[in-house]
């Protein structure tokens, strides 16, 4: 695995080659070209924001803010995994015919869209402006938190590029892989706080005789609880509407889940090793794909 | 100049799996798990084969007798089931020309992801985008998406990202055969030139003439192995008769 990473390291110039390619290709032929990966989850956050205000009722504060702030890293994870689970297979005629590392193709994917990732929240910061401006300039969103988000980024990162390699080398043999993973992750949608809250989970699960066990079991999910991070760290504190005992309540968020993130960050970077290790050990069977 | 082994193969072997079921597919897996009897192909059967720096050697046998895939297993594209292969330089392998263009790229920025491919770098390629674009006499089109070319475009502009890469070892597949005669002629006196310079050639030819044009060695594969190798007038006149008598 050393001597991969050698030779990884050694192509880095192509990676970033590809990187730069797939941002280029990818709206070669649209007149809005980056606005694009902007207006989606923008649109999507508008459309959850009035269901869930005007048409549910639901009373929480920084509501859109709060769903932007979990949808960005959601949506990062959705398209990386659905961009390079691809990767290789489209590139197989390539494959075919030139060497280089393959496993650049899964992370020039991940990384073009860590790219856009990254643009998103830039532009989620003049959104929380926005809000801050219209709301009168109460307590301000920008606080010391925000420097804690790099520590977020990097094992979130190493979770995702994981999870691109194991399926980009799966797909090239078992190409259901494809239809399995628009399934699972349309479910993960609705397993993961995104529209919905951490806090609203612990409510729910505390008319359980267990209900402690169900909350950190669910946590177990790394999604889960990398966007329940990223909410805490993005958005300006408020109180969040829970149904307890059949009646919506307003509870003060929860703090910032340092055990569970510790775990979160074991099964992130365990899952970049594994998925590299698998990768590695596919990869020179691309070729012979029946 | 460099002098010695360009290439050393001892021993190679490459066997494929037979596959049946045609697709890669979980369904596929889970039918054929059970009769788990899959059959192997044996292409190269424990291959050795030296060449030197500066000699230009033509691989000729018939179909399927193990020339693409020995010319792949050079090129890093295939790992060997067992044996080695020790290269000396760098390798530009010509498999396919224009293989890795991106069809909505155009032609210079696929000169630069072509290039960095075959192991250059940004700066590198950039430092021969003129001269390539003169090779391959595409000035006019070069700001157009590759996909807009006519298949002698791609062809030209392939060979000269690959002419360009300061390669000791070319790597070439029964690829010279494309292009115009005026184009063809300008490929021919590439490889002459390039072997002046001290570069070693291995291809894979099918055209007696072109073999005779370029090689000063060949050698016949069949059925996996080495059936002859030496002058070329000899082993040409050897294998074609063999081909007339079957």
């Amino acid at each position: 695995m050393l001597a991969d990473l050698k030779e990884l390291w050694r192509f880095r110039e192509l990676l970033w080659a590809m990187v730069e390619r797939e941002l280029r290709i990818r709206y070669k032929n649209s007149a809005l070209g980056f606005l694009w990966s902007l207006l989606n989850p923008l649109v999507t956050v508008a459309v959850m924001w009035m269901v869930f205000t005007f048409i549910m009722g639901s009373n929480t504060d920084n509501y859109s803010a709060y769903i932007l702030a979990a949808y960005l890293p959601f949506l990062f994870f959705n398209m990386s995994l659905m961009d390079s689970s691809q990767s290789v297979l489209v590139s197989l005629q390539v494959v075919k015919k030139v060497y280089f590392p393959r496993e650049i193709l899964p992370i020039a994917s991940v990384i073009s869209n860590f790219i856009h990732f990254v643009l998103a929240l830039g532009v989620f910061f003049v959104f929380l402006l926005g809000v801050w401006v219209m709301n009168g300039f109460g307590i301000s969103p920008f606080t010391w938190k925000l420097l804690v988000l790099p520590l977020l980024l990097v094992p979130f990162l190493a979770l995702v590029m994981g999870f691109s390699l194991m399926l980009s080398a799966l797909n090239v043999f078992y190409e259901d892989v494809k239809y399995i993973l628009s399934v699972v992750l349309y479910l993960l949608f609705f397993v993961s706080p995104v529209m919905y809250f951490s806090e609203t989970v612990k409510a729910s699960a505390s008319k359980f005789a267990n209900g402690d066990l169900i909350y950190t079991v669910y946590h177990l999910n790394p999604i889960s609880t990398w966007i329940t991070a990223f909410r805490k760290v993005l958005v300006p504190e408020g109180k969040i509407e829970v149904i307890q005992n059949g009646v919506a309540v307003k509870v003060g968020p929860d703090p910032f889940n340092y055990p569970m993130v510790a775990v979160a960050c074991l099964t992130s970077f365990g899952m970049l090793v594994f998925g590299y290790w698998l990768f590695n050990r596919m990869k020179w069977r691309f070729v012979e794909r029946p | 100049m460099k002098t010695g082994n360009a290439l050393t193969i001892r021993g190679l072997r490459k066997t494929f799996t037979l596959s049946h079921s045609g697709s890669a597919s979980l369904k596929t897996a889970l039918l054929w798990w059970k009769k788990k009897k899959v059959e192997k192909l044996e292409v190269l059967r424990g291959l050795d084969l030296d060449v030197r720096h500066g000699e230009c050697v033509a691989l000729v046998g018939r179909n399927g007798a193990g020339k693409s895939t020995l010319l792949s297993l050079i090129s890093k594209i295939y790992k060997p089931t067992s044996g080695e292969i020790v290269v000396d330089g760098r390798i530009a392998p010509l498999l396919e020309l224009g293989a890795g263009f991106h069809p909505d790229l155009t032609g210079l920025e696929n000169i630069l992801y072509n290039g960095m491919i075959l192991g250059l770098t940004r700066k590198e390629v950039n430092a021969r985008m003129q001269a390539i674009v003169d090779f391959a006499e595409l000035q006019s089109h070069i700001d157009s998406p590759v996909r807009a070319y006519s298949s002698g475009m791609m062809a030209r502009l392939g060979f000269s990202i690959a002419a360009h890469v300061d390669a000791d070892i070319l790597i070439v597949d029964e690829v010279l055969a494309v292009g115009d005669y005026a184009f063809e002629k300008k490929c021919y006196d590439y490889i002459d030139e390039f072997r002046n310079g001290g570069g070693t050639i291995l291809f894979v030819s099918h055209n007696a003439d072109a073999v005779r044009r370029v090689a000063d060695r060949v050698v016949w594969l069949a059925g996996g192995e080495v059936r002859m190798d030496g002058d070329v007038e000899e082993v040409l006149g050897e294998y074609l008769a063999a081909g007339e008598n079957r």
